[in-house]
């Protein structure tokens, strides 16, 4: 069962279905009770009235009229029958509607004022409805005679009336889980809607069509619609990342290996073709090196959970500690533990281990690792601070340092990557900003700030 | 000192294996993880280099599993990517520093020298004892500010005693991570090059640096200078 609109349909129509099945049968069987309670009181009455129209003979015997006042009773075969017994069984009179036929033995009822009532046959199978009622009878002063008077009547009538309430009953159960359905289906088409136009637009979007999701979606596909479209400006910027870095990375190693092609053409000296040889494979290296830190950022701020910014600069400033073991500075972090950052943890670590391993590189004896929230135009951003105390950068060469692949000091190896790698990812991922200045240790103090951070997205 | 190299990429492990052997270290190398875990397992090392990117068992797993058997010889790590998450996962995984590919000789033999003497608790480049001085970097020695000439078997020799220097060192020790698997490791080997440094570094028989404790092997009895 893998269609949303299949399971609606079944699950209601399995609801609708028992509902209207059981209301079916709780109508039908309050129905036929009171049908049934219908046709003993009318009994009960009957028995009243045939009571009424008994008179007692000179011999003590009990008669009725031959008129009774129900017409029924004097017409044979007439569906409503009558007789009556005395207490040891027999028949005393019967009315004459019950010609050649008699009324079912019942079980027998002896207590004056008792009543039974029950579905019975007759002597010819006719189905009947029979209800007994015994009275004690004065047939003289202070003597009692125990009768008991039956009165029966065809089972006929009450079926039919059952049958005709069944009839209109399933005719209007029917009309209305029909009515129902057809409902149900036009609301469902009606509040998926909204999923079908997602399908076709993601359609639209795999075929080139269109570029991303158009708005006016319900609430509950809002945040879908909303994070599915950040995902495809992300991959359309990393598209656009990947290109720009193969390009840079193809027109930056042109270079070298004219220069090099050159030596390989010119140059008669076996030594000067090693060194300039060499020379241009050092800068290959660094151009690739560069291209691929780059490369290795994922940018992924859409969706991101927040990730705590203490335990990443921890780890990072333990790794630092074993690396730089010798030298043996003094690592700080002073980040509170609320403090987070949206975005993926590979670039963060990124940012703070290249920024964290070249303050490590200059300075003397410290360095520290800031982070916390900054309101900027009321935007949430993530301040990201390290510092050295060493001998700081000239405020001329901090340019040169920030372009790329640039070395401020050769003698120290990736001096100028590594700040280039981070000024590209917090300026074209996080769309923030990086700083070059001096702190309060004296020596170099780099800031970036990170936009898009919390509600600043 | 014996090294392990565990790299899958035969030209590069082969040259770092030869360039190592050269520089006078004993060297075992792996092509792959399982081989490499087993090797810094069963053997003695001084170091190991391993490369990140194994073929079955990743780098970062072997050093786990080392530092799980409490096996403690400091690891350097190389990685092809050099990003830091990867670098940060080696770290903690127990590695003690890395090297971003491709690197030069000169700059992991450094590294591989720094991590060493470390484990002797060394901080400098140049190990002093009294007026003895070790040089790791240009691997000279020098008496009282004068060059003393070694061969390549002395220096070893010289360089694993004083880095463990105050330490009694056994000299089976000394032969498993002195010599190459294949050498000749004869014990009267080791006596004559005790004997021979004693003559070069001691020509008075005033200081006696080194000491033998019989049947317990050697010791380098001079104290640490500070720095």
């Amino acid at each position: 069962m893998n269609s949303l609109r299949g399971r609606l349909l079944i699950a209601a129509s399995v609801v609708l279905a028992a509902f209207l099945g059981l209301t079916g049968l709780s109508l039908d069987r309050a129905f036929r009770d009171s049908a049934l309670a219908a046709v003993e009181d009318r009994l009960q009455a009957q028995v009243y009235m045939l009571l009424g129209a008994v008179n007692v003979d000179a011999f003590n015997r009990l008669t009725l009229p031959q008129s009774l006042p129900e017409a029924r009773f004097s017409t044979p075969d007439s569906g409503l029958y009558a007789d009556a017994m005395d207490s040891q069984g027999n028949l005393v009179w019967h009315s004459p509607s019950l010609l050649g036929l008699a009324l079912p033995f019942f079980p027998a009822v002896r207590n004056p004022g008792d009543t039974q009532f029950a579905p019975l046959e007759a002597s010819d199978g006719t189905p009947l409805f029979v209800l007994a009622f015994t009275v004690s009878w004065e047939v003289a002063r202070n003597q009692y005679r125990l009768y008991t008077f039956r009165v029966a009547e065809t089972r006929q009538d009450f079926d039919d009336q059952v049958w005709s309430f069944r009839r209109g009953l399933s005719g209007w159960l029917l009309a209305s889980t029909g009515m129902l359905l057809a409902a149900q289906g036009l609301i469902l088409r009606w509040s998926l809607q909204p999923l079908r136009r997602v399908a076709t637009e993601i359609k639209d979007i795999e075929a080139g069509r269109r570029d991303e999701l158009s708005s006016g979606y319900p609430e509950e596909l809002r945040p879908l619609t909303t994070n599915l479209n950040a995902l495809l400006r992300q991959g359309r910027a990393h598209l656009e990342r990947y290109r720009n870095a193969l390009g840079d990375l193809a027109h930056s190693l042109k270079t070298p290996l004219a220069v090099a092609r050159g030596a390989l053409e010119t140059e008669a000296d076996p030594g000067e073709l090693r060194r300039t040889l060499g020379e241009q494979v050092e800068r290959m290296n660094r151009t690739v090196d560069y291209q691929l830190q780059r490369a290795a950022a994922s940018g992924r701020i859409a969706l991101s959970a927040p990730l705590p910014v203490a335990p990443i600069a921890r780890k990072i400033l333990d790794s630092l500690a074993k690396v730089y073991a010798d030298r043996a500075p003094r690592l700080r972090a002073e980040i509170a533990a609320t403090t987070v950052f949206y975005g993926d943890e590979g670039d963060l670590l990124e940012i703070l281990g290249n920024l964290a391993d070249n303050a490590c590189k200059w300075c003397r004896r410290q360095v520290v690792v800031r982070a916390h929230p900054a309101d900027h135009d009321g935007r949430v951003e993530l301040m990201l601070e390290v510092e050295d105390d060493g001998p700081g950068i000239p405020a001329d060469q901090a340019p040169l340092l920030l372009n790329r692949g640039q070395r401020a000091d050769p003698t120290v190896a990736g001096q100028g990557i590594g700040l280039a790698v981070v000024r590209d990812l917090v300026e074209e991922v996080y769309y923030g900003r990086l700083e070059i200045g001096r702190g309060v240790l004296g020596g170099a103090r780099i800031r970036a700030r990170l936009r898009f951070q919390a509600n600043g997205g | 000192m014996r090294i392990l190299i565990i790299e899958d990429e035969t030209a590069l492990r082969e040259r770092v294996t030869a360039q190592l052997r050269e520089q006078g270290y004993a060297v075992d190398s792996a092509a792959d993880g399982r081989t490499g875990l087993y090797l810094g397992q069963e053997y003695p090392l001084d170091a190991a280099v391993v490369d990140l990117g194994l073929p079955d068992l990743s780098g970062i797993e072997v050093i786990r599993r080392w530092r799980a058997a409490g096996r403690k010889f400091p690891v350097l790590i190389l990685t092809a990517r050099g990003r830091w998450q990867d670098k940060v996962e080696g770290l903690e995984a127990g590695a003690d520093d890395y090297l971003v590919k491709p690197f030069y000789t000169e700059e992991l033999l450094a590294r591989l020298r720094a991590l060493i003497r470390r484990t002797g608790g060394w901080t400098q480049a140049v190990l002093r004892c009294g007026p003895i001085a070790l040089d790791t970097g240009a691997q000279q020695i020098t008496l009282s500010g004068q060059t003393v000439e070694l061969t390549a078997y002395e220096y070893k020799l010289l360089e694993y005693l004083m880095l463990h220097a105050g330490t009694v060192i056994s000299k089976t020790e000394l032969t498993e991570h002195l010599y190459q698997e294949d050498e000749d490791r004869d014990s009267n080997v080791l006596e004559v090059l005790v004997g021979r440094l004693r003559r070069k570094l001691d020509p008075n028989r005033a200081l006696n640096p080194i000491e033998t404790l019989r049947g317990r092997g050697y010791r380098f009895r001079l104290e640490r200078t500070a720095g």
